[in-house]
């Protein structure tokens, strides 16, 4: 039992801290939101880090790494609230070298590791809410080729990305399929969403598709895994951002004359903070670790900590909000972004409701850290 | 970074349940897996069980006789304890005041009390809080004036956790009114049975007399009672006070807490009532999360590497935990729970009790008791002003 980082995680920790804090200040982040959420530019600089080959094994032109590496990447792209969409990068990584053959890793491994391609899952059906096993997304075999037929929302960055991950039933089985944006077949529309990110309703009408996996629901699960303990790790990052601030507008404003930190009301519910902070980084630490873990175990271990954090970010958002007051419903002041990133990161791979029926579910008659 | 704990410390673990499996006393654990009422001898049997093994003071380096356990090797005695329903062992002779005599006692001082607290024969109690002092610690009144070779104590104390059981009594005692509150604070330690000392039991909502209320009229006190030096006890209290941080959390317990709460919420048919069930779910993850909380408190006294200052958090959280549980359990029980039937607290009854399940009887009496967890030890707003301290400077 050990949760100190080596110092290769340390080192990893503090390039991407060093790029978010002098390449994706505030200022070039809301350049991006007023272009469409997404930079491509932005991306690249992330891919040059490395980082989208983090989970691409080095063989195939990435680092290799694990969990722990990918925690500490989020939570320091959550704490610039960077808008590219790096966790879709660690979904795709884990994904088709963890479950596609090998051809279609050797064709789109290198690209993704290189920032050359960017590829997303698109899974989100309107029925389906967090129920991503309701799928009526719809595959075709004929003549040895897969078409699909679906339409797939909020796909992140849907519109620039490259190819999908896409699930369809294929004889009644969900399996997993890679579509390319420029397909026949394929259109995408895209909007902003409410963090200023990117995203698209994306629609196949026999768009050619290539399997990767018949073991569909099974990849799907594991995707969405990788993408919650993603998200709760940036959370993490978002969170420890967010009280900064807070600390610093109320060492700084003053009222009736006195710094607003002074007043008792208001420190309880920093310290309120600093204990959701808390308990969200000890569940981020816990996601991250039992990812690797046999399924039903991990499963349990996500819906556990997925649902800590959803309590954690609601709570530290409204509460960064209502202590700066009136300065933080503006666009133009940094926290409202903060609140608006957590608020989308709760509703993402399960809000909190959603993953308390999944812990409640899953309950057995003894709980804790190993069980 | 890794969840797993090491072979060496799986194998530590096996060997304490195995050991805590043969030598803890049925009888005693069924009272404790019941939450039915422990009595001086059980706790004190559980104590000298323990002594006898070099076990109470697990938390003692060797230099003193203890173990020498480092942190995560503490946790997981006292989770083993816990689970197999262990009953706590009394803090305030091995836990509270061996480390300070250990600290900042003299050798004649070690060698005259650790041996009787180590092995379990002696029953400390704690004098710490007053009428007019409770989270406000530094504004005790208890005066010790120096007399000669003698100390010769006046003043109340309250709170005083079995205090009814105590042989003996560490004090902070009042020795100058100049300066500072905190200035003039002394460690004292009193034999309860010298002329003058006065005990009454103070009866709480449960209907137990846990605490007392203890007088000292003119109590001579040898000077050779007192700990370091004169007018330095608020030092070694806030030594004392740091000196347990995960313990604070009683993960361990809480954890035991749930399962059992499974267990009665599965009886009185309420655990598949989704309302019901979605509180022992939320639940669950605040137990987990706590003792992620505490791993990683552990994880980093084991390296060293990151010193991680939330034992305000732990507190808070830990109190907060036990309320709920107890809580839930009394409203799975629901109207049952209210019949206040004592002697259905203790082991062996064989009355009928309303509802039929004699396991019922003490759940109210466990939420009441319960609702001190967030008060004493620095109730839990006193913690929210550390806590902001730390965040906000």
């Amino acid at each position: 039992m050990d949760f100190d980082f080596t110092d290769e995680q340390e080192q990893l920790r503090d390039a991407v801290r060093k790029w978010v804090d002098k390449g994706y200040d505030f200022e070039r982040r809301r350049r991006i939101v007023k272009a469409g959420g997404f930079s491509r530019d932005a991306y690249g600089q992330l891919a040059d880090l490395g980082l989208a080959g983090l989970y691409i094994p080095e063989a195939q032109g990435g680092l290799g790494m694990g969990p722990v590496e990918g925690m500490v990447v989020m939570e320091e792209l959550g704490r610039g609230i960077v808008l590219e969409p790096l966790t879709q990068t660690l979904i795709a990584g884990g994904l088709l070298s963890g479950y596609a053959p090998e051809a279609v890793q050797s064709a789109w491994l290198p690209k993704i590791a290189s920032g050359e391609s960017l590829v997303v899952l698109a899974y989100q059906e309107r029925a389906a809410r967090y129920h991503f096993e309701n799928c009526e997304a719809k595959a075709a075999l004929a003549q040895d080729k897969w078409t699909l037929c679906a339409t797939k929302s909020i796909v992140p960055a849907g519109d620039q990305a490259d190819a999908f991950m896409v699930p369809a039933m294929a004889n009644g089985k969900m399996a997993l399929f890679l579509v390319e944006r420029t397909a026949a077949g394929v259109s995408t529309r895209g909007y902003g969403t409410q963090d200023g990110a990117r995203a698209a309703e994306v629609t196949l009408e026999d768009a050619p598709a290539t399997l990767i996996t018949q073991q569909g629901l099974t990849a799907l699960t594991h995707a969405i895994d990788i993408g919650i303990a993603a998200s709760c790790a940036e959370a993490v990052g978002v969170m420890d951002k967010t009280l900064a601030i807070t600390v610093e507008y109320m060492n700084t404003r003053k009222q009736f004359g006195v710094a607003i930190s002074s007043f008792q009301a208001l420190r309880h519910r920093v310290a309120d903070m600093k204990m959701q902070l808390e308990l969200a980084r000890s569940m981020s630490y816990y996601a991250s670790l039992k990812l690797n873990a046999p399924v039903e175990e991990r499963r349990r271990a996500l819906a556990r900590a997925k649902y800590q954090l959803g309590v954690s970010m609601r709570f530290m958002g409204q509460q960064a909000v209502q202590l700066h007051g009136g300065i933080a419903v503006t666009d133009e002041y940094i926290v409202s972004h903060y609140f608006k990133k957590l608020t989308q990161l709760e509703m993402t791979f399960g809000d909190t409701l959603h993953h308390l029926g999944e812990v409640s579910r899953q309950m057995q008659d003894m709980a804790g850290v190993f069980a | 970074m890794d969840l797993a704990f090491t072979p060496e410390e799986q194998t530590f673990r096996e060997e304490i349940r195995a050991w805590v499996q043969a030598n803890l006393p049925a009888d005693i654990s069924h009272k404790v897996h019941n939450a039915l009422r422990l009595s001086r001898d059980d706790m004190q049997r559980w104590a000298k069980i323990l002594g006898k093994k070099g076990w109470l003071g697990h938390g003692w380096p060797k230099k003193f006789g203890g173990p020498g356990w480092n942190a995560v090797q503490k946790h997981l005695f006292e989770e083993e304890c816990a689970l197999a329903g262990a009953p706590r062992v009394v803090p305030f002779g091995p836990v509270m005041v061996a480390p300070v005599i250990m600290a900042f006692g003299n050798a004649e001082q070690q060698k005259r009390f650790l041996p009787g607290i180590a092995s379990g024969e002696v029953w400390w109690s704690q004098g710490y809080s007053e009428p007019g002092a409770g989270s406000d610690l530094a504004s005790v009144k208890c005066r010790a004036e120096r007399a000669g070779d003698k100390y010769i104590v006046n003043g109340q104390k309250t709170w005083t956790t079995l205090g009814q059981y105590g042989e003996w009594i560490f004090c902070l005692v009042r020795t100058n009114t100049e300066g500072k509150p905190q200035a003039g604070i002394s460690f004292l330690l009193i034999d309860m049975k010298s002329p003058g000392v006065t005990v009454r039991p103070i009866v709480l909502l449960d209907g137990e007399a846990e605490v007392n209320e203890v007088w000292f009229d003119n109590v001579e006190v040898p000077a050779e009672n007192l700990i370091g030096e004169e007018n330095k006890g608020w030092t070694y209290a806030k030594h004392l006070l740091s000196h347990e941080r995960t313990n604070i959390a009683d993960v361990n317990r809480s954890k035991r807490e749930l399962e059992r709460l499974k267990r009665i919420a599965k009886a009185e048919g309420v655990y598949d009532d989704v309302r019901f069930r979605d509180e022992i779910a939320k639940l669950e993850v605040d137990v987990v999360a706590l003792e992620m909380l505490v791993l990683r408190v552990l994880s980093a006294e084991k390296s060293g590497k990151n010193s991680l200052d939330i034992a305000g958090l732990l507190k808070i959280r830990g109190s907060e935990i036990q309320q709920r549980y107890s809580e839930l359990m009394m409203l799975a029980a629901g109207p049952y729970s209210l019949p206040f039937i004592e002697e259905a607290m203790e082991a062996g009854w064989q009355g009928d009790f309303p509802g039929g399940v004699t396991a019922n009887a003490p759940l109210a009496s466990t939420y009441f008791n319960l609702r001190k967890t967030t008060i004493y030890g620095g109730s839990n707003e006193v913690q929210r002003n550390i806590v902001s301290q730390f965040v906000l400077g």
